[in-house]
């Protein structure tokens, strides 16, 4: 007993220090690389539905908007995100750090701009992709990051930094 | 040239250290000359005092505004006041490295000379702390450089220091906690020097004790500043957010409160010693550990300074090596060690050894809450995150287990088993009482939530048990340890504030236009946002809006504010908070929306300054520990 009590007190201590420098060694590529790329994280998360979502959902034009049920400007900005939609420009949500009853509710009652909502609880996603909080907005060209507006959408914004951006990309296809 | 001079400075620190251990590795085995003795301690002291002079050369640096140094260049600005010049120095990783190893420095200088060269341990202790200063001052020196030039030419205005960092409670929240992580490094020399010497007739508590406790005392305080440093300035309402960092000097802090109560049992009755040994050895451990986790990157978070694994990597070998050379030398010697008396069933020791297993498995749970994301991370990629609710699930019930024990404990004495009479009169008068309080507590507020319930219990019984325990010697006469009282008196009160607070607490999310007046709830009759007002103050712009409410039956008037601060473009939220003995009314203006209304965002807060008075108790029971230890 003694014995194996001496052995584990130096023992354990190795075995950690071995796990870290492992970490920092051999995982140096994962730990380090912060998202500065501009390609979409990524990521494995259900929609509101409870459906997996495909990564190529994201080819094309796309807006990203942060949403939550309990986000405030998020119901300000949601008539000016309807129009857009009515326009044919496809948005979809990032639900954050929301739970699928109350945000469902909250579409059920607001109406829905969404192609679909991925669900993301945690933040997961939202970490990856540096989001300060809800409401934020992404511009996403085939899979690609290309602007992001943060706090409320509305006309003066969209026109100013996202309406240039999708007119270049359209020309340039 | 004065910040070459402060360069060099430190350089020749570490070259006289070297002597010294050099000088003092070579005589390890043999018996010590005094002479050779009084020679180590005179270049010690030189070296100790090398690292002083170049610090405040440094300080000097920072106040005249040198920003042909990068450091200073990119962590201070000539626009700022001198407090905020100094205070700079530790916003980052190199200078609060630098600030680190000063305390380090300091001390290590103050302990070794309050032994007089007679002490068997010395020679020994002399040893582990140049050995330990040395290591750090060349990890500064070689990996994260504060004195680095900015060459040929120097920046001619510096980019300011994180504006949310100008805080007068957050420029002291990192010196005392350093102040406490390495107070603990005189508790790791020297009980690594008691094991190193050999002799175990010799008694050591005494000589450490008191260091131990005031290092304790400065963790604390470092600790609960941050925390209300994180409530009033981030603007997140929140007091503890279980975020790695804080984890990381909460291990300590548990260690360093077993390692002081395992001190006490084992200085009082000669019980507990090799495990008060470990504990001493376990702290010291626990704070390079933390150093470890902030300082390299490894975990992303609110604290952690520029990722970069060359650091991460020396700091961990470093400390991994002398935690190991440590830990080796006290499995080496376990067998000899294991003479010390057994703890007798029902006494004070066995219930003070209880709680500090319980010590150990929040400490044990801890460690796995920080580490278990990194491990499933680096199996199969997946990222993990582990919050509040796995503490909260994990220490509910260890924290209603130590209550018990508290409370028993009590009316315990040293040595002897206490008989089952007086422990049903101990404990039955604090449970009635906790429960009947419950009773009333779900009976006004009609909420209800287990975990919080147990932590509410925990807290009532050990305050009952003081209480009760006060009043009984008041009539009596008898003894009371004043400060064990009053610092178990701050627990109870912490675990009653903090569950208080997790139950009752609520926010709102509004949305007004100025001159807008609407009702919130039953307490808050009246929100009216009467006005906003945009002015320049010395090194920022400031939107300051005026809300009044009609809170309770009373007139409030709050001004939550944004600031631009001009150099880095930052935008800050000051929250404004309206105090009173029950709960804070905390509000935080958000953003303005096209409409020209803006978003506020507002909390009512329970029972939350009673988190920090209860803080403060616990050091001040410590204080009085030590003085009543001076004046016997």
């Amino acid at each position: 007993m003694n014995q194996l009590l001496r052995f584990l007190i130096v023992i354990l201590p190795v075995v950690v220090l071995i796990f870290f420098a492992k970490i920092l060694l051999i995982d140096e590529d994962i730990k380090f690389s912060t998202f500065d790329s501009k390609n979409f994280p990524e990521f494995q998360l259900n929609d509101l539905n409870g459906d997996p979502v495909q990564s190529e959902s994201l080819n094309g034009i796309k807006i990203l908007n942060v949403w939550a049920s309990w986000c405030i400007t998020c119901l300000v900005e949601h008539p000016f995100l309807t129009r857009l939609s009515e326009q044919n420009i496809q948005i979809i949500g990032l639900n954050y750090k929301d739970s699928d009853l109350k945000a469902n509710a909250w579409l059920e009652k607001h109406g829905n701009p969404y192609l679909f909502s991925i669900y993301d609880p945690r933040g997961d996603l939202a970490f990856d992709l540096g989001v300060t909080g809800a409401p934020e907005s992404y511009l996403i060209i085939n899979n690609q990051v290309v602007s992001h507006i943060q706090g409320e959408m509305n006309q003066r914004k969209w026109n100013s930094i996202f309406l240039p951006l999708i007119q270049q990309a359209k020309q340039g296809s | 040239m004065i910040g070459e001079i402060s360069h060099f400075l430190s350089l020749s620190a570490v070259l006289i250290l070297s002597l010294v251990l050099i000088f003092n590795l070579f005589f390890f085995f043999s018996k010590v000359h005094p002479n050779q003795l009084t020679l180590s301690m005179r270049l010690f002291n030189q070296a100790c005092w090398l690292v002083f002079i170049s610090f405040g050369m440094y300080v000097y640096l920072a106040i005249s505004d040198d920003f042909s140094i990068a450091y200073i260049a990119s962590h201070s600005n000539s626009q700022l006041p001198i407090f905020y010049k100094i205070t700079s120095i530790w916003s980052a990783h190199e200078g609060s490295m630098f600030l680190w190893i000063v305390f380090l420095t300091a001390w290590s200088i103050l302990f070794i000379n309050s032994l007089d060269n007679e002490h068997p341990l010395k020679k020994f202790t002399l040893l582990m702390l140049s050995l330990i200063i040395l290591g750090f001052l060349l990890f500064l020196l070689l990996t994260s450089n504060p004195f680095e030039r900015i060459l040929p030419f120097g920046a001619l205005e510096g980019a300011d220091i994180n504006p949310v960092l100008q805080d007068p409670a957050l420029a002291i929240h990192p010196p005392m906690l350093y102040l406490g992580y390495v107070g603990f490094v005189i508790s790791f020399s020297f009980i690594t020097a008691y094991l190193l010497n050999g002799n175990f007739e010799l008694q050591w508590e005494q000589d450490i004790k008191n260091w131990s406790l005031v290092a304790w005392i400065f963790l604390t305080i470092g600790i609960a500043l941050g925390s209300w440093w994180a409530y009033y300035e981030l603007g997140w309402g929140g007091y503890w957010f279980w975020d790695p960092v804080e984890n990381v000097a909460l291990m300590p802090w548990l260690a360093a409160t077993a390692f002081m109560h395992s001190l006490f049992a084992s200085s009082k009755s000669n019980v507990l010693k090799t495990w008060t040994m470990f504990l001493g050895i376990l702290i010291f451990a626990l704070s390079l550990f933390g150093a470890f986790i902030v300082r390299s990157g490894i975990i992303d978070s609110v604290h952690s300074f520029a990722n970069d694994p060359e650091r991460g990597l020396y700091l961990l070998s470093f400390s991994g090596l002398i935690t190991l050379f440590s830990l080796t030398i006290f499995a080496y010697r376990l067998p000899v060690l294991n003479s010390s008396k057994l703890v007798v069933t029902g006494s004070k020791e066995s219930f003070l050894s209880m709680n500090n297993i319980l010590m150990i498995t929040s400490i044990f749970s801890i460690f796995l809450g920080v580490t278990y994301p990194l491990i499933i991370e680096s199996i199969n990629g997946e990222k993990v995150s582990i919050g509040p609710p796995y503490y909260n699930t994990i220490f509910a019930p260890l924290i209603l287990i130590a209550a018990i024990f508290i409370m028993i404990s009590v009316d315990a004495l040293w040595q002897r088993s206490m008989p089952l009479r007086t422990l049903f009169f101990t404990i039955a008068p604090p449970i009635i009482l906790s429960l009947v309080s419950i009773y009333f507590i779900w009976w006004t507020t009609s909420v209800f939530s287990i975990l919080a319930y147990v932590g509410i219990f925990s807290g009532l019984l050990i305050l009952f048990s003081y209480l009760l325990r006060t009043i009984n010697n008041l009539f009596n006469k008898r003894f009371i340890n004043k400060g064990s009282a009053i610092a178990h008196t701050g627990l109870g009160l912490l675990f009653f504030a903090v569950s208080m607070n997790s139950i009752l607490s609520y926010e709102k999310n509004l949305n007004l236009a100025p001159g807008q007046s609407i009702s919130v709830d039953q307490s808050v009759k009246e929100f009216s946002f009467n006005d906003i007002r945009v002015f320049k103050a010395s090194n920022h712009d400031v939107i300051s809006a005026e809300v009044s409410l009609l809170q309770d039956g009373q007139e409030i008037s709050l001004n939550p504010q944004k600031r631009k601060y001009a150099t880095r473009g930052q935008i800050t939220s000051e929250s404004s908070i309206h105090t009173t003995f029950f709960k804070d009314t905390y509000l935080t203006i958000g953003d303005q929306l096209d409409n020209g209304s803006w978003t506020f965002s507002l909390k009512i807060n329970y029972f939350i300054k009673w988190i920090w008075f209860s803080a403060a108790l616990m050091v001040l029971g410590m204080l009085l520990t030590i003085f009543k230890k001076k004046a016997s």
